[in-house]
C-alpha cells in the first residue's frame, strides 16, 4: 500500500509548549528551518534550506497550511523539487497527544505521488524500508535516554 | 536532439509506461510481445520503452534478432533516495527539537 514516513517522539513538555515549537517561526528556525509560517488554514509559506543538486532539489519546500487544531493537530502540504523543473506533492501531518507528563508527537509525511506507489515493484521495497527506520530509531535512542552530557 | 531526461515521477505518471513495468515485473519480454498488449503502434511502444530505459527502469538485451526488456531496480532508486532523505531529515530535526525541549523543561522546572 501507500508509502509514508512516520516518526514518533515523546517530549517531557506539555502539548502547548511543543505546539509553540511547531508553529512559531522563530522557534521553528531553531530546530527545523527558516520559514514564513502562520498557523492559519490556507496560508502559503516556504521553508528554506540548502539545495541538493543530486536530488534535483532547489532548497525550497513550498507549503500550504491545510489543518490547524491548536495543541492537537497541524497539517501542511509540502512540495519539493525544482521551480524550473518538476515539483512533487506530499503532506506533513503533526499530531500531539498529552501523555505521562509530556507530549507524544507523531509525524507522518505522506502523499508522495500516489501513482508511483501503485506500482507492484514498490511492495518489494517495504522490507528494506522498515529496516532503515529501525536503524534510525536505534541511532536516535541513545540521545533520548539521558546519557547525553547536560 | 535527445529529449530531456524525464523526472522519475513523470516517467511513472504515464499509464502505458506503468503497464509496461507491470508486465515486465511478471516476466522479461521482447518489444514485439510487449507491443501486443497495447492498441498503439509498435514505434509508440518503442518510444515508451526508450523513456523507461533512459530512466533506468529497464535494461535491453539483444538475444538473437530480438530485443529483450528486463526490469531494473535503478529507476526506483531516485524515489527511494527521496524517502530515505526525508526519513533521515525528520529524524535529525526531531532529535534537535528534543534537545531544545528538554533544555527548556529543565529551565522551567528550576
Amino acid at each position: 500500500m501507500a508509502k509514508f514516513i512516520k516518526h514518533d517522539f515523546f517530549y517531557p513538555n506539555p502539548p502547548e509548549e511543543v505546539w509553540e515549537y511547531l508553529t512559531n517561526p522563530e522557534l521553528m528556525a531553531l530546530w527545523l528551518m527558516k520559514s514564513d509560517f502562520k498557523p492559519i488554514v490556507g496560508h502559503e509559506f516556504q521553508f528554506v534550506t540548502n539545495p541538493k543538486a543530486e536530488l534535483l532539489f532547489d532548497g525550497i519546500f513550498r507549503c500550504k497550511v491545510l489543518e490547524v487544531v491548536p495543541f492537537k493537530k497541524l497539517v501542511y502540504s509540502w512540495r519539493f523539487g525544482e521551480a524550473d523543473g518538476l515539483l512533487h506533492d506530499s503532506v506533513v501531518n503533526w499530531t500531539l497527544s498529552p501523555k505521562d507528563d509530556g507530549t507524544q508527537l507523531e509525524l507522518i509525511h505522506n502523499g508522495f505521488e500516489k501513482e508511483a506507489y501503485a506500482l507492484p515493484m514498490f511492495a518489494s521495497m517495504e522490507t528494506g524500508w522498515l529496516k532503515h527506520i529501525t536503524k534510525i530509531l536505534h541511532l536516535l535512542n541513545p540521545v533520548s535516554d539521558g546519557t547525553k552530557p547536560a | 536532439m535527445e529529449p530531456n531526461r524525464l523526472d522519475i515521477f513523470q516517467v511513472i505518471a504515464d499509464p502505458s509506461r506503468r503497464q509496461i513495468l507491470y508486465l515486465l515485473s511478471k516476466d522479461s519480454s521482447t518489444i514485439n510481445s510487449l507491443a501486443e498488449n497495447f492498441d498503439m503502434s509498435r514505434p509508440a511502444v518503442s518510444k515508451h520503452i526508450k523513456v523507461l530505459y533512459n530512466a533506468g527502469f529497464i535494461a535491453i538485451q539483444d538475444i538473437g534478432r530480438e530485443r529483450h526488456c528486463i526490469l531494473k531496480q535503478d529507476g526506483f532508486k531516485e524515489l527511494h533516495e527521496w524517502l530515505e532523505y526525508f526519513d533521515a531529515f525528520w529524524g535529525s530535526k526531531l532529535s534537535k527539537l528534543e534537545a531544545l525541549l528538554i533544555e527548556k523543561n529543565k529551565s522551567t522546572k528550576k
